[in-house]
């Protein structure tokens, strides 16, 4: 994203909208994008709406307006001259984009967003199966943000434990050799709003793999959302629960249940 | 939509905060899915759903969408999704998708033993299901618990921190109902999954000086 300093007033309000908080204010009264941040999410672009007006004209109101010491404010949600610009990204800052703007569908999942289809369609695909368990590590997720460097030193820690890296996941798809977790070279300064490590093992090896996340979240400088799934018994139980729980954990009262009605249901094992 | 799971709040405030979506598999369910998607949402709609929407078009609370248009573009896609307040009305929702035997998978987030129940009353058993194990790593760059708690209530986090402090601000200084605060955040929230109503009220209890 960048700002086109002829149309920018300097109102401000592209500032709170960016998830990553990295628009300022520059000396001439412009806004600017701390590039090298910006995760190019297009939140900003896609939230404040253009309002049209000329800047010559809003900057004249505002000269005026603080002649009488009153202030011009814009709506929140608004860019008054339409002074975001969307540009046309190129590899390896376009994954900035894959990764951060939902409304992007990556060409290697078909699916909108960081990662697959995990849960949400195991009725009909059987990905998880008895005894299979699901790790979803998503990582600068709460409002971080993360560099593919730390995506890889996690992806690295975790592929010693020979995980099923999710083959269609974007971070797979990005590894030099998911044997090591080892990820491309000109993506490891790329910044990203989150993304996601998608891992399949079984039941009982997920208290070695949450060993391997707790000694690994140490030497990352960003934040990991983590969730664990199961395919549950015919009774209704998750099979995860006691794994988690033997170990200390906690699990949160809520998340995500795939109730069952997708069709044809996957029957295998 | 990834982690609606990671929705944080009081088991008080989480017991009014369901989502739920259909999500569609390539190469199985996906083709020829633009029929079961419009129905999804048409019969959502039938129960007033206080945000619907989906990735590509957006949601109820952006700029010029319709949703009954929003509803007639939609193509064989990834999903759709729906946000309700309490669980009488998600248990008709879930019974009426299950009289429409749509095909295609249908989702829930929210409290798991609650929609557990919700799902027998109805006379299914839930099929698979994912917890969170919250947050790990750098903790001490993360803002306090109410921040969070609106944030997270975008699947793909796109309620900034620094946007929900100044609507805060906005509301407490009410130069911004809580309502109008709410509406602002949700706008940020492609997919249709953020609670307004659930943001509105945690505004007010903040503007009241209660959290």
């Amino acid at each position: 994203m960048e700002i086109d300093k002829k149309k920018c007033v300097g109102c401000g309000n592209c500032h709170a909208v960016c998830t990553m908080g990295v628009i300022y204010l520059e000396e001439d009264g412009k806004s600017a994008i701390n590039q090298d941040e910006c995760v190019e999410c297009y939140t900003c672009y896609r939230v404040c709406r253009s309002e049209g007006y000329p800047p010559w004209f809003v900057r004249a109101l505002r000269k005026v307006l603080s002649l009488f010491r009153l202030g011009y404010l814009a709506e929140v949600d608004v860019c008054p001259t339409g002074a975001l610009t969307p540009r046309e990204l190129e590899w390896p800052r376009n994954i900035r984009a894959v990764f951060s703007d939902p409304t992007t569908v990556h060409p290697g999942t078909g699916v909108p967003g960081r990662g697959t289809d995990e849960i949400k369609t195991n009725d009909v695909t059987g990905r998880l199966r008895e005894g299979d368990a699901g790790l979803v590590i998503e990582m600068g997720r709460p409002g971080i943000g993360a560099h593919f460097r730390d995506i890889e030193k996690v992806a690295m820690a975790l592929a010693k434990l020979n995980p099923h890296f999710e083959r269609e996941n974007p971070v797979t798809q990005l590894m030099t050799d998911p044997t090591v977790g080892k990820m491309k070279d000109e993506i490891l300064n790329e910044k990203v709003l989150s993304a996601i490590i998608e891992v399949k093992t079984t039941l009982e090896r997920i208290p070695e793999f949450l060993h391997t996340l707790d000694r690994i979240q140490k030497e990352i400088d960003t934040v990991i959302s983590l969730g664990v799934a199961s395919k549950c018994l015919p009774d209704g139980t998750l099979p995860h629960e006691e794994w988690v729980k033997k170990e200390g954990y906690a699990l949160s009262p809520n998340g995500k249940t795939n109730i069952g009605l997708g069709k044809p249901l996957f029957r295998g094992n | 939509m990834t982690n609606t799971l990671h929705r944080q709040g009081t088991p008080e405030n989480l017991k009014n905060d369901y989502v739920i979506f259909a999500h569609t598999a390539k190469g199985i369910t996906r083709e020829g899915s633009a029929p079961k998607l419009q129905e999804f949402m048409q019969i959502c709609l039938k129960y007033h759903p206080v945000n619907i929407g989906d990735g590509k078009q957006g949601n109820i609370y952006q700029d010029d969408i319709n949703i009954q248009t929003l509803i007639a573009n939609q193509g064989d896609g990834a999903g759709a999704a729906a946000v309700f307040t309490g669980l009488d009305t998600l248990q008709k929702v879930v019974e009426e998708l299950i009289r429409a035997d749509l095909g295609i998978s249908i989702n829930i987030s929210g409290l798991l033993g609650e929609v557990q129940a919700c799902c027998r009353r109805a006379g299914i058993e839930r099929h698979s299901a994912e917890h969170s194990l919250g947050f790990w790593g750098a903790k001490d760059r993360l803002p306090e618990r109410e921040v969070l708690e609106f944030n997270t209530l975008c699947g793909h986090g796109m309620v900034s921190f620094n946007l929900i402090r100044k609507m805060i601000e906005y509301v407490k200084l009410r130069r911004l109902t809580p309502k109008k605060a709410a509406k602002i955040m949700a706008k940020c929230c492609e997919c249709g999954v953020f609670n307004p109503v659930r943001a509105e009220m945690l505004l007010e209890k903040i503007r009241k000086g209660e959290r």
